[in-house]
């Protein structure tokens, strides 16, 4: 028993560091300012405010990228309209909240709900459409909910497309004076996410996803029904990624109706390309990455920024097409094998 | 009804287009038998397949199995009537490894495909299953190398397994042998041979090497240009002239 | 007989449909309001066909979704632009231009001399590397020095806003001469010529896997030649050049412009596929992602060379007259005062706007209809979409055609872009919008078919007009007093929600084939 508990934590021990790491984080960037971790802990720090803050963003977008991982990458199911599962989510909280005052149980209840009633939609079209044909129809979709959102008709309540403001926050978790708690809170529900996803692609149901990724004639042929097993994954991802919008709405000051975009799906497809596809922990490097990236050099570089993004996207597909995580264990493997190798050569 | 018959097609009809793949088709196949297909290229077995695996609907007739009809049955539930099948092109998932492809096909009849908090390995009957099976068609020492590195004759043998691990009473085996070398097809065959005797199966065979197909079958039915040319045992076959003249032509020599 | 009326009931009963709401539309308006919108629609539709085609015979053949279509469209605007309003900035561009393209005309040679270069695996290797980075620093420290007359994005009165102005005015901006900074002329051409070299040797030492076995000709060696010459005449008359385009006709400087907006978008077409999207065949979804990163860069560099605000672009005099015959009455009349309006069915049309570019769109149309019906290049084309194994089987060299249509596809785009600048001004968000279009009009007319991309681009054109129209007129339902006034974003909502429609009625499309 405890020998088992003990290889837990050995086989584990990098994403471990990661998460201890995480979790002192904003204490030892308070500690370079000279703020004690009480004032820290107090939520008066000044830097380590501004690291959460990053942090509460990179694991927002890791959430949302994790989600597209699984129905990308690992279902193999290419949507355009990935956008619409986050701000469905964003909305709809900023909305319960504001304007009909809902206690936050229930919004996320609601959000519950309204998470399975958009993986239906999307799950109903699938029979009919495959491929390059889904992802133009998921994009319609969710076009049509970014016209909805930014149409003036339902402004009072939308924003409009200036975007959705002036969300009261419950104020134990509201991120101007509780942040710790947010950063902390954001994180707890990326790890619930991450492992719950990690647990599914072992699973019987994720295998068979992988499989409907590999090859869906075959797959059906074996005897699944495969509509049924993409369902699961799309209402899997669709909950994830719906959550993560609810974190955007309690956090940012405005839910922008550029995350019911287009290019806001671009930017999942972007972070799980750089992180690996299919690889689940390359989405929350990717985000990590991408997220840094895009600080860094929209703060030293300025306009100019994306196109030397775009330039790395572009060396990234060229260069690196496992992604980081993907290159890694590639790499790894062959490691692994060589090391085989010279052991074999001993023995005979 | 004859509780003889496990699959019969009755007035099967396939059309592309223009062209009758399959025509006005009548077969029966008596259960525990290995019955042979056979025909020239074109001649329309794999779209026969095609039909009874439910693969694609056919232009008019049915396919009856047990004395029920599956015509419109979707693809994936046939395995669970109990019908399985391969394929003539190596249809298999390249990047997964040797293990998970025989675990897939053998996972499918398990009840607990939806719960997605369980781990697969918990599987274990299935587990068990596919080692048995991986072990039958001799891939053992591959099981963890992806599929796609297998040489095409392990391929093949992969593809079998496939068709093995849900343990289905009825197998339709597509040229099992295409583009093997020519070494391992008895091999091959005597496997199938011998699945079928002990495990009380029902075979349909689609194969090209004549030699074998009139050694190990026990009826054979030839199709050319989309219908039944002829049926019998494998001494029938040989000595119609029929099939002699219209399709083997001297394509082939028959020496049983 | 009865099958294929089966087969196209479907679609058939969507085009009544359509065609009903259609009549209905036309009913609620007066004729003049129908002419226009009509137009209108036709006219949204010719420039959306123009992106659709190419993008459709790009996924066709090589089955690459090319997101930057969009963004070369604009492209394909400002260069148009650029050569229409400031000749004088094309005339100084051409000698660089040329010149750094020579290297790439000597192709046919590189393999003899990498057969010769006998080097260790490393240096094999670092070689490819050093020679690119060599070039680019060439091209880094020659290109600021070179003097290329252009506009100031930071001072207002030399920004392409004023020279767009001035030019529709008809006078030009006396355009400011440069002159070589810090470097002689002779460096300069030699420096460029070296750097185009060594690049494209580069390149070529990369791609390995073509090691054709060289046999050189005369052809090996025209296409270097010509360009030199080009570069070396172009610089050499530089100032005749410069003098001959700004005194040139507007109408054929506007020629002028759409052609080399054609021409440039099918090299850069080209260039894109050989060597961006050619190592990239086996993955298709990283093909994407490639294309979405190009247009993201191709948006920046816009961005900075021509700035973030939105100009237009002068029409051509033909069709700019504003005197006192004008608006038109007839064709002839509008002939003589080269009227920029004319009166048809009591509405005021403007000639460029609504008569030359859908007649453009039309002549594209056919041009490329013929392409693909009548030549040898356009069967190959046309099987490659139906069966691309077949014809690679058939020992067809797929490669080249995979470029040439990738240029083509291209080209047609810029073309696209340069002809709708004139009409709807220049922007950095143009190249979205209009790959939105296109992804409409092919997801509705099916995604591989050439007369589906025409359908599908012509209704969307439409519908979007239409609606639009209404929107200011309002919409009375029958048997109530209530107006609708469908508001802007309802535009492209419409078109979305017609495509999201016929996909889940008919996955492929009106008029795609079945798989
Ligand atoms: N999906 C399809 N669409 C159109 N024609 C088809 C299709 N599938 C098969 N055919 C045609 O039907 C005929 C029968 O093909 P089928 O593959 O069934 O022959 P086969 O007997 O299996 O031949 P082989 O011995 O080569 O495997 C062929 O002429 C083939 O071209
Ligand atoms: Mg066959």
């Amino acid at each position: 028993m405890q020998k088992k508990a003990f290889s837990f934590f050995h086989n584990n021990r990098a994403s471990l560091i990661v998460l201890f790491a995480l979790v002192l984080l904003p204490f030892i960037v308070g500690l370079f300012e000279g703020a004690s971790p009480i004032v820290v802990w107090e939520n008066q720090g000044g830097i380590s405010k501004f690291v959460e803050g990053l942090g509460i963003e990179i694991f927002i977008l890791a959430l949302y990228a994790l989600s597209y991982d699984l129905i990308f990458g690992v279902t193999g199911l290419l949507s355009f309209g990935h956008a619409m599962f986050f701000a469905v989510g964003a909305y709809l909280t900023g909305i319960a909240l504001k304007s009909f005052a809902l206690s936050l149980p229930a919004v996320i209840g609601l959000v519950f709900l309204a998470a399975i009633l958009q993986a239906l939609l999307f799950g109903l079209v699938l029979p009919r459409v495959k491929g390059i044909t889904f992802a133009l129809v998921t994009l319609g979709m969710a076009s049509m909910f970014h016209i909805i959102v930014t149409s003036s008709e339902l402004g009072n309540y939308t924003g409009a497309d200036v975007g959705l403001q002036g969300v009261m926050v419950p104020s134990f978790i509201n991120p101007a004076n509780e942040r710790l708690r947010f950063y902390f809170v954001a994180l707890v529900v990326l790890i619930l996410i991450y492992l719950l996803y990690q647990r599914f692609v072992n699973s019987p149901t994720g295998r068979v996803c992988v499989a409907i990724r590999e090859n869906e004639g075959r797959a059906k042929m074996l005897g699944y029904n495969t509509f049924a097993f993409k369902l699961a994954a799309l209402m899997l991802s669709s909950f994830a990624a719906a959550l993560a919008g609810v974190l955007h709405a309690l956090y940012q000051p405005i839910v922008s109706p550029n995350v019911a975009d287009l290019s806001f799906t671009v930017t999942a497809l972007l972070i799980v390309l750089i992180g690996g596809v299919g690889t689940l922990s390359g989405a929350l490097i990717g985000a990590f990455v991408y997220r840094l990236l895009d600080f860094g050099l929209r703060r030293y570089i300025g306009e100019n920024a994306s196109f030397i993004t775009g330039t790395i996207y572009v060396a990234f597909v060229l260069f690196i097409p496992y992604g980081m995580v993907g290159t890694w264990r590639l790499k790894s493997f062959r490691v692994a094998q060589g090391w085989r190798r010279l052991l074999a050569a001993f023995k005979t | 009804m004859n509780h003889d018959i496990i699959v019969e097609t009755i007035n099967l009809s396939k059309q592309f287009g223009a062209l009758v793949a399959v025509d006005n088709v009548n077969i029966k196949v008596r259960r525990n038998s290995l019955h042979a297909i056979i025909g020239p290229n074109g001649a329309g077995k794999t779209t026969f397949f095609n039909l009874l695996s439910g693969n694609i609907e056919p232009t008019s007739g049915k396919v009856m199995f047990k004395g029920s009809d599956l015509t419109h049955q979707p693809v994936h539930r046939m395995i669970h009537h109990g019908i399985g099948r391969s394929f003539q092109i190596t249809n298999i998932f390249p990047n997964l490894t040797v293990f998970e492809n025989v675990r897939l096909a053998s996972q499918a009849l398990e009840k607990s495909n939806f719960k997605f908090w369980m781990n697969v390995s918990r599987l274990e009957k299935c587990e068990y299953r596919t080692w048995e099976v991986i072990e039958k068609v001799g891939l053992k020492e591959r099981a963890h190398a992806p599929a796609r590195t297998l040489p095409h004759g392990d391929q093949r043998k992969l593809e079998l397994g496939m068709i093995l691990a849900p343990d289905p009473e009825v197998l339709l085996l597509d040229e099992p042998t295409a583009g093997m070398a020519a070494e391992q097809v008895p091999e091959l065959l005597a496997l199938i041979q011998e699945i079928q005797k002990t495990g009380n199966k029902t075979v349909i065979l689609v194969e090209h090497n004549m030699n074998v197909v009139m050694s190990v079958s026990d009826i054979i039915t030839v199709m050319h240009l989309g219908k039944v040319l002829a049926e019998g045992t494998p001494a029938e076959i040989a000595a119609n002239r029929e099939v002699q003249t219209a399709y083997l032509g001297g394509l082939y020599e028959l020496n049983v | 007989m009865n099958a294929f009326f089966r087969k196209n009931l479907l679609s058939a009963a969507t085009l009544i449909v359509i065609l009903i709401f259609f009549i209905a539309a036309a009913q609620g308006m007066n004729s003049q309001d129908f002419v226009i919108t009509f137009l209108r629609g036709l006219s949204v539709g010719a420039v959306t066909f123009l992106v659709a085609s190419g993008f459709s015979l790009i996924f066709g053949l090589l089955d690459v979704l090319n997101l930057a279509h969009g963004t070369l469209f604009m492209i394909g605007a400002y260069i148009g632009w650029t050569v229409f309003v400031r000749p004088d900035t094309f005339a100084d561009l051409l000698t660089p231009f040329a010149l750094i393209l020579s290297g790439f005309a000597l192709r046919d040679m590189y393999p003899l001399l990498s057969a010769r270069v006998r080097l260790g695996l490393r240096m094999r290797r670092i070689l490819p590397w050093a020679l690119i980075i060599v070039s680019v620093l060439l091209l880094g420290l020659i290109l600021p020095r070179y003097p290329i007359a252009g506009w100031n994005l930071d001072n207002y009165a030399e920004s392409p806003v004023t020279y767009s102005f001035m030019a529709s005015q008809g006078t030009p901006l006396p355009p400011p001469t440069a002159t070589f900074d810090q470097i002689s002329p002779a460096l300069a051409i030699g420096g460029l010529l070296l750097a185009s070299l060594f690049g494209s040797f580069g390149l070529f030492l990369f791609d390995q896997s073509v090691q054709r076995s060289p046999r050189l000709s005369w052809r090996s060696y025209a296409g270097f030649v010509v360009l030199l010459l080009v570069g070396l005449i172009a610089f050499i008359f530089n100032s005749a050049l410069t003098a001959f385009l700004l005194g040139l006709n507007a109408n054929w400087l506007f020629f002028i412009a759409v052609i080399v907006a054609t021409l440039s978008g099918a090299g850069l077409g080209a260039l894109m596929e050989a060597t961006l999207i050619r190592p990239l065949y086996s993955r298709p979804i990283y093909q994407l992602m490639l294309t979405i990163g190009l247009s993201a860069i191709g948006v920046q560099i816009v961005q900075a060379v021509w700035g973030r605000p939105e100009f237009v672009m002068p029409k051509p005099t033909l069709f700019n007259g504003s005197g006192a015959s004008c608006p038109a009455t007839s064709f002839s009349s509008w002939w003589q005062g080269n009227c920029s309006t004319i009166l048809l069915l009591g509405g005021r049309v403007r000639t460029y706007n609504e008569i030359f570019i859908p007649l453009i769109g039309l002549l594209v149309l056919v041009a490329v209809w013929i392409l693909l019906q009548r030549t040898r290049l356009g069967m190959i084309i046309r099987a490659g979409v139906q069966d691309r194994e077949m014809v690679e089987a058939l020992g067809i060299n797929v490669r080249r055609v995979f470029t040439m249509v990738f240029a083509l596809g291209v080209g047609l785009a810029t073309l696209g872009g340069a002809l709708a600048a004139p009409s709807m001004g220049l922007s950095n968000a143009m190249g979205e919008s209009f790959l939105l279009n296109a992804l409409i009009a092919l997801a509705i007319g099916g995604l591989t078919s050439y007369p589906g991309a025409a359908l599908g681009s012509l209704l969307v054109g439409l519908i979007q007009q239409f609606i639009i129209k209404y929107g200011q007129i309002g919409i009375s339902i029958p048997f109530t007093s209530i107006v609708l006034k469908p508001t802007p974003p309802i535009v492209p909502a419409s078109t979305v929600l017609l495509m999201v429609i016929i996909l889940l009625i008919m996955p492929n499309g009106l008029l795609g084939k079945k798989e």
